[in-house]
């Protein structure tokens, strides 16, 4: 990884140079987020009008714990939390999705490697990375295990590639924050 | 009259009430940063740097915290807002047991 991370310029401009093995990287993993979100397809839209309003048949969470971990309850309460995901989780999978697709244009339009955001392409680019390490934290089951452990994966252990992609984004997203809240 | 139980008089008294008796809650995730829930505090909700930091750290070290008070629409669009953005939000009545 060679890429020194994004850096403020001017009042409205976040600027990364991102080299192609990692840019790669990067359009993957976009991809395999809006892929993923598409997997949960909205079944029963028998009744146009529901659909069109965005109600789905969903009422109950994703058994995938990744999906799950991106489109959590909003309740504690089981049976508000179905009501409220009866009505709200294709707005919440399309948004996260219009995140993903946002980060992936700009790494597909950026031949050069260089990616120039602006203030709300940066924060669709924040929400995107975070929702990778979401799904990259449910895999690596960071929930149970300590940062020591996760630092002695053996180098054969195939997590150990994840981790590493992992802790890269983490540095990634905190330097175009740190880039962000210079402002403020 | 209609006898009704203490808990839907306690209800309905809260509808006349005009109290805003609903929380939004974000909990502790060991994925997100703490400068991105910092972050995402001050772009939602216009808090200070400074408010925001205190109530991202009562999350981190009490587990969660309160982020906002409202009527139980308006807590709702909360959660969806912050659930858009990957912290691990939810939303109660505010007299209940945090």
């Amino acid at each position: 990884m060679t890429s020194e991370g994004f850096k403020r310029h001017g009042s409205n401009s976040y600027i990364a140079e991102f080299a192609q093995n990692e840019r790669e990287i990067l359009i993957n993993l976009a991809e395999q987020i809006i892929e993923l979100l598409a997997e949960r397809v909205d079944h029963g839209h028998e009744d146009p009008l529901a659909a069109m309003v965005g109600i789905t048949s969903h009422d109950s969470p994703p058994e995938d714990e990744v999906l799950h971990r991106l489109l959590p309850n909003a309740y504690q309460d089981q049976a508000d939390s179905a009501e409220f995901r009866r009505y709200t989780e294709s707005t919440l999978r399309n948004k996260k999705q219009a995140h993903a697709m946002a980060m992936r244009m700009y790494l597909k339009s950026a031949e050069d490697g260089i990616i120039d955001l602006d203030h709300d392409g940066a924060n669709a680019w924040l929400g995107a990375v975070n929702d990778i390490r979401l799904a990259l934290g449910v895999r690596l089951n960071v929930q149970e295990r300590t940062q020591d452990e996760l630092e002695l994966l053996a180098p054969d252990d195939p997590l150990r590639g994840v981790y590493i992609v992992y802790g890269w984004l983490g540095w990634l997203q905190e330097g175009l924050i740190e880039a962000l809240m210079d402002e403020s | 009259m209609v006898k009704t139980d203490t808990k839907i008089e306690e209800e309905i008294r809260a509808i006349f009430s005009g109290d805003t008796p609903w929380v939004t809650i974000v909990w502790d995730d060991p994925v997100n940063l703490m400068t991105y829930v910092t972050y995402v505090l001050m772009e939602l909700f216009g808090f200070s740097k400074s408010k925001a930091q205190e109530l991202m750290m009562k999350v981190h070290t009490e587990g969660k915290a309160v982020v906002s008070t409202g009527s139980r629409e308006e807590m709702e669009h909360d959660v969806a807002r912050l659930h858009e953005y990957g912290l691990w939000a939810t939303l109660q009545r505010g007299d209940q047991a945090l």
